[in-house]
């Protein structure tokens, strides 16, 4: 079992960062709906569509950044979409995201197919990947340094992102409505916050970060687009939000340490026979368990109340 | 039967009516934008979805295959949704059922009818319990079962179980252990007896017996179900347990009746939210189900075959059109609002006259 | 004394339920003024401070501040206006501070787009030192204790500039020792030209923190005292109406053996806190016991414990003589004990069910409905029949849905269901709310009958003419506590007022049940 660890070295955590950004910028998504009381089930649905809007408005364009500018402009009006049918004609969330992320999965591959002929992925020549970054000009290929050096700008502008949702949500007056809305609607309503744009404006930018996290999949890395190329990234980003209760820091965490698992899945072939399938799926094992952790606390808290409760009675019958 | 309720009748099936025509609308739009004929693409489908030329060459009989594990996905979901659950965990309970059959249609060996109905059984169970599971993360934890039930779903389907008991991977079921199949050349056979057997005992137990109309009003209306003595916790696990079985059956006929083996990466993904969608546009009815599933499998299938091999248009046009559907059914209220709109005009208009 | 809000014949019908909750409701207040306004359920309190606060626009009559005559469409209106609103059930934000909650929504900033923390725990603590409200602004809410965190509500509405402050029921949630603070706390602020008006159905509240009262009841003002002028006898009985025609007629009936013996229990509500604090009394055959009170005072926990819907935290249950702490729901059902509800929609019925469905409820189980485990449905719909048929529910077929009756209707299925098998004890909860007066009378009617036929029942209401017309025995509950037993036939209805409002009366009348 030893052999494993043979697996740990800067690329892991290298590649762990990387495999790790589409869920991070899905799970920043999912954290910011839920924390404006919106549980957002559409996020793989959402980071599909821009994947392939990505590689496809890229072609169309000519350039990639162009591409993906306006593959997030048209994340965040399907997220306005959402919003709207949410809080206007008052549709069932859960529903739609689960319809949307079916139809997500169906269309994009029908318009690649339509477009492009009847190929099972697709990319062009003329699609440019967007660049790897040397930021700290380091030439060696060793050091702490290196393990945050070169990597695509995506990962780098998703650490960005990072950052600004903490101080948004902590340090500013809409972060504070934002977060009182999911902890108390009333509370918010009651001092004239106006819930419905606020959460429309959470819907938007959320569907903007999960185009940016598909994009990130379809011309960031690799130049691609195949059947599914989200492959669960988005259900794991659900998780991430709720294994990093909410917290840009903790989501951060989180989706690191699901990339790592991913990218340890990947390299543990090759270092012992160590089941992949078995690592790979620590990040859903950990869900459960954070979950049933959560769950617990819950229970425990109450019943704690009402014992201490029993007891005073106790106490005070006796006395 | 009284007036108002003949118009809610009305007004509940027109909600699915309304969601096919809208998605294939919009289906015929996107047909259209690809330069290809709508009315053809749509008769293609149709076509080869359900005609039958001879006993050996019938495309219906394929469809209905392709119903089978449709059907029973999207009573596993019927039965949790009554339940007041929202599971949607109905590929990872297939899949266990599938290697249950696969496992037990292996390495043991029993008579021939014996050994079918045993795996059915071992499947049935071991899929139960998984749903069960999920159930009681949520009653107990007040975990959210959609999270729980996906995630639970996920671990099953990447599992490596062959390091833990011996999948017979590739290797086929003994003979004794096959289902019986009517037509060959299709897989048509046992299977879809089955589901539709299944079809009509959820029926019956949802709406003819005492378990089951526990299970409806705890789901429906929890704190009456409470009020009136129905311990609605028993009954939602109960309801899982159900809703898993019927699941993991569906993987067990896949391999029993269709596959005769498993296959590593044995890839279930369609089929299982294909009965999510089944069990929302069927209305969470089992004979919505019924209906809906037959239909799904035959546009599924005539895509394949139609759309495909004839015309040239991806088969996702399929998949894309049920997407559609289930959009506009999601968006139900929607259209409720707009049709009661129209309705009290009605009314009104009626009343002056 | 300056007048600061005048209100002149405020008039509000509310189409849904066909109530006039408030008639020509006259109202003055002057700056500085403390001014109950006391009433029973249904006085149109809340109407009134719902008026006033935007949250109801009134039909006619006009709301005049500091001489203007206004609009309030919208609590932000009503804000700006200088009026705030101090709710009964907080609206904080458990993980925030207090400094964080008072300025939520105007939040100070500085460099354009952050929040300035500093100043605004500096604000707070000015807020807080020139109100004599002590508060630390930066201790999180929930750790707070009830009455300090009441005491930030008060600093949101004084934060955004309330002169006018009102409270809905700002005791209900205080211990003892919190009521006095917040004495204290109101005598302040109208020292300070803060003006004060709250409701509350508790009359030692009233004398003791109120200039002036002023009492209401069904709709209309009943008549204003300065606190000085008036006493509690006094109050109590303009509370509930003099002129009020009572029709009680006389119980047949000799009284039946016991049936039902609550001994002194306690039950929590959903916040873990008592709701009742220590009941005691019992029931017979062939006899109404009324809970009299007004609606907040542990009448829902007390029923929904002797149900079984809840944990009986301390005392005994008992029924026929066997105590029925543990029993369950169900159990209590099959021992004889049937529930009417108070909410027939979400508790009595199930609206996406049809009628059916709905009777079958506590009998779907038995020989007379299923068999091995199949429902019959022939025998569902005989019974169906039989109900529909003889509590005349209109225009109704078994399969029928439940949802397009009328609200009378509703109640006669929850009763077709409720009363079948001859119960032994039926537990009635606002059975007549929201009915019209053919619907009341059948209730009654159908009640008093199963009263004669047997039964036990005990009837818990907040309409006190209901309760003096059928009950040969009532209990006035107050604050979670028996305040009194009595024989409608011994006291006056002041009296009964009394006892709700949490007043003594002559021990002499209280019946003492051993």
């Amino acid at each position: 079992m030893l052999d494993v660890l043979d697996a740990f070295n800067i690329d892991l955590i290298r590649a762990g960062i990387r495999l790790g950004t589409p869920i991070l910028l899905a799970a920043l998504a999912g954290a910011l709906c839920n924390r404006a009381g919106i549980l957002n089930l559409a996020l793989e649905g959402k980071m599909l569509m821009g994947a392939f809007l990505g590689i496809y408005l890229t072609y169309v364009v000519g350039n990639t950044y162009l591409g993906i500018i306006l593959a997030i402009l048209l994340g965040g009006l399907v997220g306005g979409i959402f919003a709207l049918f949410y809080l206007k004609y008052e549709v069932n969330l859960i529903l739609l995201a689960l319809a949307f992320n079916l139809l997500a999965l169906e269309i994009t591959v029908y318009f690649m197919r339509t477009l492009f002929g009847n190929v099972g992925s697709w990319t062009d020549a003329s699609i440019q990947r967007l660049p790897e970054i040397n930021l700290f000009n380091t030439s060696s290929s060793d050091g702490f340094l290196n393990i945050f050096n070169n990597h695509n700008l995506i990962v780098y502008i998703s650490w960005v992102i990072v950052v600004i949702s903490y101080i948004i949500l902590f340090k500013t007056p809409i972060g504070r409505h934002v977060r009182s809305i999911g902890e108390n609607q009333e509370a918010a309503e009651t001092l004239g916050i106006n819930v419905a744009k606020v959460q429309v404006i959470v819907l938007i930018v959320a569907g903007m970060l999960c185009a940016l996290a598909g994009a990130f999949l379809s011309v960031g890395h690799m130049t691609m687009f195949t059947r599914n190329i989200s492959n669960g990234r988005g259900w794991r980003g659900v998780a991430a939000a709720i294994f990093g209760f909410q917290h840009p820091i903790g989501v951060f965490l989180a989706s690191l340490f699901f990339g790592t698992a991913d990218a340890l899945s990947l390299r543990i072939q090759s270092v012992s026979d160590y089941p992949p399938s078995l690592v790979k799926l620590i990040p859903q094992f950990s869900t459960i368990f954070a979950l049933t952790i959560v769950g617990l606390r819950a229970k425990f808290i109450v019943n704690f109340a009402k014992a201490k409760f029993r007891r005073s009675l106790n106490n005070q019958n006796n006395s | 039967m009284g007036n108002q309720n003949r118009k809610r009748l009305i007004r509940q099936f027109t909600i699915p009516l309304l969601a096919i025509i809208c998605g294939l609308l919009l289906a015929a739009v996107l047909l259209l934008l690809a330069d290809k004929s709508p009315s053809a693409a749509i008769q293609s489908i149709f076509r080869d979805a359900f005609s039958c030329s001879s006993f050996n060459n019938c495309n219906l009989f394929t469809t209905f295959s392709l119903a089978t594990p449709l059907l029973l996905t999207g009573l596993s979901a019927v039965v949790a949704f009554r339940s007041g659950i929202f599971s949607i965990g109905q590929e990872g309970q297939m899949m266990l059922g599938a290697i249950t059959a696969a496992y037990l249609g292996y390495w043991v060996s029993l008579p021939d009818n014996v050994h079918s109905i045993v795996i059915a059984i071992g499947a049935i169970i071991v899929g139960g319990i998984y749903g069960w599971f999920a159930g009681w993360l949520k009653i107990r934890l007040g975990i959210n079962e959609i999270i729980s039930t996906i995630i639970l779903s996920e671990i099953i389907i990447n599992f490596p179980f062959q390091n833990f008991i011996k999948i017979p991977f590739f290797a086929r079921i003994e003979n004794s252990a096959k289902f019986l199949v009517f037509a060959p050349g299709s897989k048509f056979g046992t299977g879809f007896v089955i589901a539709v057997s299944a079809v009509v005992l959820v029926y019956i137990y949802l709406w003819k017996s005492g378990k089951g109309y526990e299970q409806r009003m705890s789901g429906e209306a929890p704190r009456f179900a409470f009020f009136g003595g129905i311990k609605s916790e028993k009954a939602a696990l109960r309801g899982m347990f159900i809703s898993g079985g019927l699941a993991g059956l569906a993987g067990a006929i896949e391999v029993m009746g269709v596959h005769y083996r498993i296959n590593q990466g044995f890839n279930l993904m369609n089929l299982g939210f294909d009965g999510l969608s089944v069990a929302i546009l069927g209305l969470v009815h089992p004979i919505g189900v019924f209906i809906v599933g037959i239909f799904l499998a035959g546009i599924r299938m005539g895509a394949q075959l139609g759309l495909q091999f004839e015309l040239g248009i991806p088969r996702e046009l399929g998949g894309t059109i049920i997407g559609f559907m289930i959009l506009f059914v999601a968006a139900e209220k929607l259209f409720q609002k707009l049709f009661d709109i129209n309705l009290k005009e009605l009314f009104r208009k009626k009343k002056n006259a | 004394m300056k007048k600061i809000l005048e209100v002149k014949n405020l008039s509000k019908y509310f189409e849904t339920t066909n109530v006039k909750a408030n008639s020509d409701v006259n109202l003055t207040l002057s700056r500085g003024e403390i001014h109950a306004i006391i009433g029973e359920n249904g006085a149109g309190k809340t109407t009134l401070m719902n008026m006033l606060y935007g949250l109801v626009s009134p039909d006619s009559g006009t709301i005049i501040i500091n001489d203007n005559e206004v609009q309030i469409t919208h609590p932000n209106d009503a804000i700006k206006l200088g009026i705030g609103m101090v709710h009964q059930h907080f609206k904080l934000v458990p993980s925030y501070s207090v400094a964080e909650n008072i300025s939520l929504g105007m939040e100070p900033v500085k460099n354009k787009f952050f929040i300035d923390k500093n100043l605004e725990i500096q604000n707070i603590k000015n807020l807080s030192e020139s109100m004599g409200l002590e508060i630390q602004p930066e201790s999180l809410i929930k750790n707070l204790s009830v009455g300090m965190q009441q005491r930030v509500e008060i600093l949101k509405v004084l934060y955004r500039n309330a002169e006018i402050l009102i409270f809905d029921e700002p005791t209900a949630v205080l211990t003892p020792q919190e009521v006095k603070e917040l004495l204290n706390v109101l005598k302040n602020l109208s020292e300070k030209g803060k003006t004060i008006l709250f409701i509350t159905h508790k009359l030692g509240e009233v004398m003791q923190l109120a200039d002036t009262v002023t009492v209401m009841r069904l709709g209309k003002v009943v008549g204003t005292r300065s606190i000085n002028n008036t006493n509690t006898k006094e109050l109590a009985s303009m509370m509930v109406g003099r002129d009020i025609e009572f029709s009680r007629k006389l119980n047949p009936n000799e009284t039946g053996e016991e049936i039902l013996d609550v001994k002194n229990i306690m039950v929590l509500n959903e916040v873990g806190v008592p709701a009742v604090k220590g009941v005691s009394f019992k029931v017979n055959k062939n006899q109404i016991v009324g809970i009299a009170g007004v609606s907040g005072n542990g009448q829902t926990e007390l029923v929904e414990a002797i149900v079984g819907m809840k944990n009986i935290e301390f005392g005994e249950l008992i029924f026929e003589g066997k105590n029925i702490n543990k029993s369950n729901v169900g159990k209590r059902r099959d021992l004889g004990i049937s529930h009417i509800p108070e909410d027939r929609i979400q508790t009595g019925l199930n609206m996406q069910a049809n009628i059916e469905d709905n009777l079958i409820l506590s009998q779907y189980s038995s020989d007379q409905f299923s068999r091995f485990g199949i429902l019959l449905k022939s025998e569902m719909q005989k019974f169906s029949r039989e109900v529909i048929q003889k509590f005349s529910v209109a225009s109704a077929s078994p399969g029928g849905g439940v949802s397009m009756l009328s609200g009378g209707n509703m109640q006669k299925v929850v009763l077709g269901r409720e009363l079948f098998g001859n119960p032994k004890l039926i537990i009635a909860n606002q059975p007549t709310r929201g009915l019209d007066v053919g619907s009341i009378e059948f209730v009654h009617e159908t009640l008093l009958s199963y009263r004669d036929a047997g039964s036990g029942i005990l009837l818990v209401s907040v309409e006190l003419e209901e309760i003096i017309n059928l009950s040969d025995i009532v209990v006035v509950m107050f604050d979670g506590l028996v305040s009194g037993i009595v024989n409608p036939d011994n006291v006056s209805i002041e009296e009964i007022g009394l006892l709700m409002a949490g007043e003594k009366i002559n021990p002499e009348n209280l019946i003492k049940q051993g």
